[in-house]
């Protein structure tokens, strides 16, 4: 069980909750199971889910990318709840995890990947493993593929999502089913997904 | 940048410098500061730390909403603090409250985060000798 105990209680009935819960079994990333832990505090969870949930949903900038980006992310932080998560989104638009994998993976010498793709790759890359070549001349290259409002959407995407994953990391937590969509404890999905991230 | 409800609550800069330097031996902070303190401190940088037993010293001085408010908060400054350093922008005020511009915000604050009673405040009043050392 995640170090801070998921609420089930009649959330579903309490304000706002039913949207988020209903939204969360709907795209998958994240789970109920981030709603139920952060429900501890209300206007947090509201918030939090509200970005992550937009984040996904609305902007300018490839779903799917965001998606191998997501996950590259949770990888870095060593989070077992958000690395396991995919998102039915993504999915549905035909993201396999060959192409994770991929991105996850050396998407530099990947010819699958556009040069577009691989910058903004490369960008949650380096964000949190060396941020200073992060730079002015960094970003100038990004403005060839990528209006500035795609970049901030692809900036803000990775600080958001990093965070959460940093936090997630820390409560041991892990998805609420297995890949086929099957409902499974906690114990078991520690069983299942294992606690060492990545495939 | 300074949040203008904590200084009014009376947050100073020796407070912040010494919630960031040495909260432990510090005088200033209750134990349940400090232990929030460490919380934030290893969430960034030894994460592995945090675990049940953390958690079970945590839910001695905080309740589970008050944990996952602390928690999520330092995620998510975890998160957007590197990114916007990747930005290199600036506060468009001087610890002085005055506007600068980006150009003048840059040569007040340094381009490290640094205590602000070492350098800065003294380069937003023109104090000699105030510059900032070379930075990497």
């Amino acid at each position: 069980m995640p170090f801070i105990e998921p609420l089930s209680n009649n959330l579903n009935s309490q304000p706002g909750f039913g949207k988020l819960l209903k939204r969360s079994g709907k795209i998958q990333v994240p789970d109920e199971l981030f709603v139920r832990i952060l429900a501890h505090a209300p206007g947090y969870a509201k918030a939090l889910h509200d970005a992550m949930h937009m984040s996904h949903v609305e902007g300018n900038v490839s779903h799917k990318l965001k998606e191998i980006i997501r996950i590259q992310l949770s990888r870095k932080a060593e989070d077992t709840y958000f690395s396991n998560l995919r998102s039915e989104k993504a999915k549905e638009e035909g993201l396999t995890e060959d192409r994770i994998e991929a991105g996850c993976g050396n998407f530099e010498n990947d010819s699958e990947f556009t040069c577009a793709e691989k910058w903004a790759l490369r960008y949650a890359y380096l964000m949190y493993r060396e941020p200073k070549k992060v730079n002015a001349d960094f970003y100038d290259e990004g403005k060839k593929y990528y209006s500035e409002a795609q970049i901030m959407e692809l900036g803000s995407f990775i600080a958001l999502h990093y965070g959460m994953q940093v936090f997630m990391r820390t409560l041991r937590a892990f998805p609420l089913h297995n890949p086929e969509g099957k409902p499974i404890s906690q114990g078991e999905s520690e069983k299942f997904y294992g606690t060492k991230v990545g495939r | 940048m300074r949040s203008a409800s904590a200084k009014r609550d009376g947050l100073t800069e020796e407070i912040i410098d010494e919630g960031i330097e040495n909260y432990r031996e510090s005088d200033r902070f209750t134990e349940n500061e400090k232990i929030a303190l460490e919380y934030s401190e290893l969430m960034q940088f030894e994460p592995e730390k945090i675990n049940g037993e953390f958690y079970a010293r945590l839910q001695e001085h905080y309740s589970s909403e008050e944990i996952v408010e602390l928690g999520s908060f330092i995620g998510f400054n975890v998160g957007y603090h590197t990114f916007f350093r990747t930005l290199d922008f600036y506060p468009m005020f001087s610890p002085d409250g005055r506007l600068v511009s980006q150009e003048e915000s840059r040569r007040i604050y340094g381009t490290r985060p640094t205590s602000h009673m070492r350098g800065p405040m003294a380069r937003a009043t023109g104090e000699h000798g105030a510059e900032p050392k070379n930075e990497d």
